[in-house]
């Protein structure tokens, strides 16, 4: 199997256990294969579409983003606030959007420049910007933001509504809400930045050998930055189209929103362990997988506890199983390597550093 | 005691401790050893020389069983023994000292020694047995280091002194040691000698290999040269001068494995390299490339060479120096500032540094010159890198399914060829290869030379690091020689020879004055 067929079935897997899952939840709830519930999926999936496509970047760049959560709050937060001072919603919605790039900025300066960890430095983000939220609300809610606040959120491409003279309008067709549309366009867009521009391939080099990368001129820093800024942005943009939804300006959401986001990117085959492995597509796959096992779930009545048991599983299971595809197309590779990775470190203890010495063919 | 023996008499296993004879050992494309005999009587020091890649590590390896021999017979004590695992070999009595150090550098230095021994007491470390018992073997040593302080706190010297003296610990009848002396400095060796004389008296037998030839005549009784996996000769030391050795260990006849150079290098300087030294690393290394030049760096291994190159290249800092690139002295501060200058760095290290092994062929050729494959819009052309990648595949011959193929998926030698392929992409003016045919076969390397010679003929600079001395004689117009951290000569290729460039290499001889550009 070539390594683009194993890239299709993996790709096939995720998207058929999709379809299974649409097919079961349809068979159990009749409601549940509706246009209005299909609106109500796509509408749920946004906010983790949006981070699962930031962390994607991240992850495909060799990293990991843990504060995404906190950062949406915080983006929320502060659009909120500069609605509420007074200023018009969308230089609100550009201020929060500022605030997420600005948080996953320093994320990939505290990783490229300081050199920590990935996982230390959105740690630590994580409770940062968490912090800020809440001190700059006082905990509480912000309200009163106006009607307008909720459009991006709430609002809708080609809505149809018939008015009869009565206090019920008919919905001819509820229209493509905005934030589904956001989703398409991001998600186009990113794709194509990872696969058809010089910056996306490098954050593919970096993610799959830094060193390579390195000496082949590429200026890993600032790919590394980069894909930390675009996932603060992503994570900006949940934060305002979710507080838009709420017309409220929460500074506790989007708590373990970035784990799920992660979960969606795996399921979707990108891979923690190895970089440079992650598609766009795949994580829209995964995001949906969670989405639709959330709302399905939720329509047979089972409760949160069971759900959250029930998406843990799957998480596990997907690694599992990826982890069992890379290990069996590994060991292929290995045996062919092993006997030859066996001379490297054989003549690595004869040079006493790392500088295999060469073996001379058979003159 | 020893009985004087013809030379080249078959080992016999009557007298002796160890033989091992018809050893033959493949590794995938290479026959590492070719039915090489070598012995160890009681109390005697025999040692192993040999170029890099010899075979001397294999052959010791197979004795330690870590490597099993594909064909031959090892005999221990009067029986024919196969060893399956180092700790098998240990049990018997065979000990091995590596040079790479094969310690724990968050344990302590008593915790080292008795790694996997420790005493207990009940389920319990003893731990004041284990301090005292550590303190024993370095007391043997006069090593002056606590048994409680943690190994990476120690010098380089240090550490191997307690890798010697853990392989004391073990009370091995048979103790292998592989570059035992390459971190120490000569106190510390002249304390590691009378060990081994004590040893020695005690019946204990001892592999030294050593690429310090200088060392052999203090303790070593006989000597086995190996040479591409062969064995030329055993001989007693004193029955050979040193450069005899010399001789025998690179005594190869050039056959026809290198084209012609069509080549000649011009009279114009393309690189000038002012006294670059790296603290620690190299200092005062001092030399210029012409244009159309191969420049060969000769050495063994450990001599600085790949860290000029890197240095060079900004891959790592340098302490001192100056570059003039084309009359214009140039700083490089990483390899982003290298690679815009135009001067390009092919590691060693294919997988580690070379290769982004999960991306395609087609990615990789690509890599360094990503901006030639983007269309106007900054979108990358897949036409264009398609046939990038493809002029690549047919210049060097690559054998790969499909551009597309995934690098890991491809043979070493193809690997190689596709780095290779990537710096060509990204035409440069300047171009270190260090160790580029390492791994690959004959006819493959035929084409690169070849390649290199055009490169040359071009106009393109190549510094050419190399541990094959053929490899240095057949294709460079100079060679720059190195040994530990300092250049030592800078010879016309014309008019030197293997045994003039080892004598170099192992510090035997020095040109007293290296003025870049006079020759």
């Amino acid at each position: 199997m070539t390594d683009r067929q194993r890239d299709l079935v993996q790709k096939f897997a995720a998207l058929g256990s999709l379809v299974v899952l649409v097919a079961i939840f349809s068979f159990t709830t009749p409601a549940f294969f509706s246009m209005g519930n299909g609106m109500t999926i796509a509408l749920q999936v946004t906010s983790l579409a949006y981070l699962g496509i930031g962390v994607t970047c991240v992850i495909v760049a060799g990293g990991i983003d843990l504060s995404l959560g906190s950062v949406l709050a915080l983006a929320g937060v502060a659009a909120g606030l500069t609605v509420k001072a007074g200023m018009p919603v969308w230089l609100g919605m550009l201020v929060g959007l500022l605030v997420g790039s600005a948080c996953g900025l320093l994320n990939g300066l505290f990783v490229a420049v300081l050199e920590l960890p990935p996982f230390i430095a959105t740690l630590g983000m994580t409770l940062v910007a968490r912090g800020v939220a809440l001190q700059l609300t006082g905990a509480r809610p912000v309200s009163g933001l106006g009607e307008s606040f909720g459009e991006l959120g709430n609002g809708a491409l080609f809505r149809v509504v018939r008015e009869h003279g009565d206090d019920f309008p008919e919905v001819v067709f509820p229209g493509i809400p905005y934030p589904v549309i956001v989703t398409l366009v991001l998600a186009v867009v990113v794709a194509v930045m990872l696969n058809r521009t010089r910056v996306g391939r490098h954050i593919y080099a970096v993610g799959s050998n830094s060193e390579a990368a390195r000496l082949s001129g590429v200026n890993v820093s600032r790919i590394t930055v980069y894909a930390y800024t675009l996932a603060g942005f992503t994570a900006g943009l949940t934060g305002c189209v979710l507080m838009s939804r709420l017309v409220t300006a929460q500074p506790n959401e989007g708590m373990n929103y970035e784990l799920d986001a992660i979960a969606s990117a795996v399921i979707g085959g990108a891979s923690l362990t190895a970089g440079g492995i992650g598609t766009i597509s795949g994580t829209l796959i995964g995001a949906f997988v969670i989405g639709i096992l959330r709302n399905g779930l939720n329509m047979n009545g089972v409760s949160n506890f069971i759900q959250m048991i029930i998406i843990g599983l799957v998480i596990l299971a997907t690694v599992w199983i990826d982890q069992l595809r890379n290990k069996r197309s590994s060991r292929v590779r290995v045996l062919s390597v092993s006997k030859q990775s066996k001379q490297t470190s054989e003549t690595l203890q004869s040079s006493g550093k790392p500088n295999p010495e060469p073996k001379r063919g058979a003159q | 005691m020893r009985e004087p023996t013809a030379p080249r008499r078959p080992p016999s296993p009557a007298g002796d401790l160890l033989s091992v004879s018809k050893i033959t050992k493949r590794f995938p494309g290479v026959l590492a050893l070719d039915g090489v005999d070598y012995s160890l009587r009681p109390g005697e020091v025999h040692a192993l020389c040999g170029e890099n890649g010899a075979g001397k590590s294999t052959l010791v390896k197979i004795m330690a069983g870590q490597y099993a021999a594909d064909e031959g017979t090892i005999v221990y004590k009067g029986v024919e023994r196969r060893f399956s695992s180092t700790t098998e070999a240990q049990n018997a009595g065979i000990a091995i000292i590596h040079q790479e150090l094969n310690l724990v550098p968050q344990l302590s230095v008593a915790e080292n020694i008795f790694l996997a021994r420790e005493p207990t007491r009940g389920p319990f470390i003893d731990r004041a047995k284990l301090r005292a018992d550590a303190q024993l073997y370095l007391d043997k040593l006069n090593l002056d280091a606590n048994p409680s302080a943690l190994v990476k706190s120690l010098s380089v010297a240090k550490q191997q002194m307690v890798e010697i003296a853990k392989a004391l610990s073990l009370d091995a009848e048979v103790l292998i040691m592989d570059e035992p002396t390459s971190s120490l400095t000569d106190v510390e060796i002249d304390k590691l000698f009378e060990i081994i004389r004590s040893m020695k008296a005690q019946g204990v037998s001892v592999v030294y290999i050593s690429h310090r030839l200088d060392e052999l005549n203090q303790i070593v009784d006989r000597v086995t040269i190996l040479r591409d996996g062969k064995r030329v000769c055993t001989e007693e030391l004193g029955r050979l001068s040193i450069d005899e050795i010399v001789a025998k260990m690179v005594g190869r006849k050039l056959e026809e494995k290198f084209p012609e150079r069509t080549s000649k290098p011009s009279e114009e300087r393309i690189l000038e390299v002012k006294d670059l030294g790296r603290s620690g690393v190299f200092e005062n290394v001092s030399f210029d490339l012409r244009r159309g030049e191969i420049l060969g760096f000769a050495g063994l291994i450990g001599a600085g060479r790949t860290e000029v190159a890197r240095t060079i290249f900004g891959a790592d800092p340098k302490s001192s120096g100056t570059l003039v690139l084309n009359g214009r002295p140039i700083e490089i501060r990483s390899p982003i500032d290298a690679v815009d200058h135009g001067i390009a760095y092919l590691s060693e290290d294919r997988k580690g540094e070379g290769l982004a092994l999960g991306m395609s062929l087609a990615s990789n050729v690509t890599m360094a010159n990503i901006g030639a494959v983007c269309g106007k819009l900054g979108f990358l052309d897949f036409a264009k890198e398609e046939r990038a990648a493809r002029s690549a595949v047919e210049a060097l011959e690559i054998k790969t399914p499909s551009i597309r193929q995934i690098a890991k998926n491809l043979s070493g030698g193809n690997q190689q060829k596709v780095v290779i392929g990537k710096w060509l992409f990204r035409s440069s003016k300047v171009l270190l290869f260090d160790e580029p045919t390492r791994g690959i076969d004959v006819g493959a390397k035929f084409a690169i030379y070849k390649l290199f010679d055009q490169l040359a003929a071009d106009g393109i600079g190549v510094i050419l690091i190399t541990s094959e001395l053929p490899e240095i004689l057949g294709m460079t117009d100079r060679v720059a020689v190195f040994h530990e951290g300092r250049m030592t000569g800078l010879l016309e290729t014309r008019s030197t020879s293997q045994e003039e460039i080892m004598q170099y290499a192992s510090g035997r001889k020095r040109m007293d004055s290296l003025t870049p550009g006079r020759r």
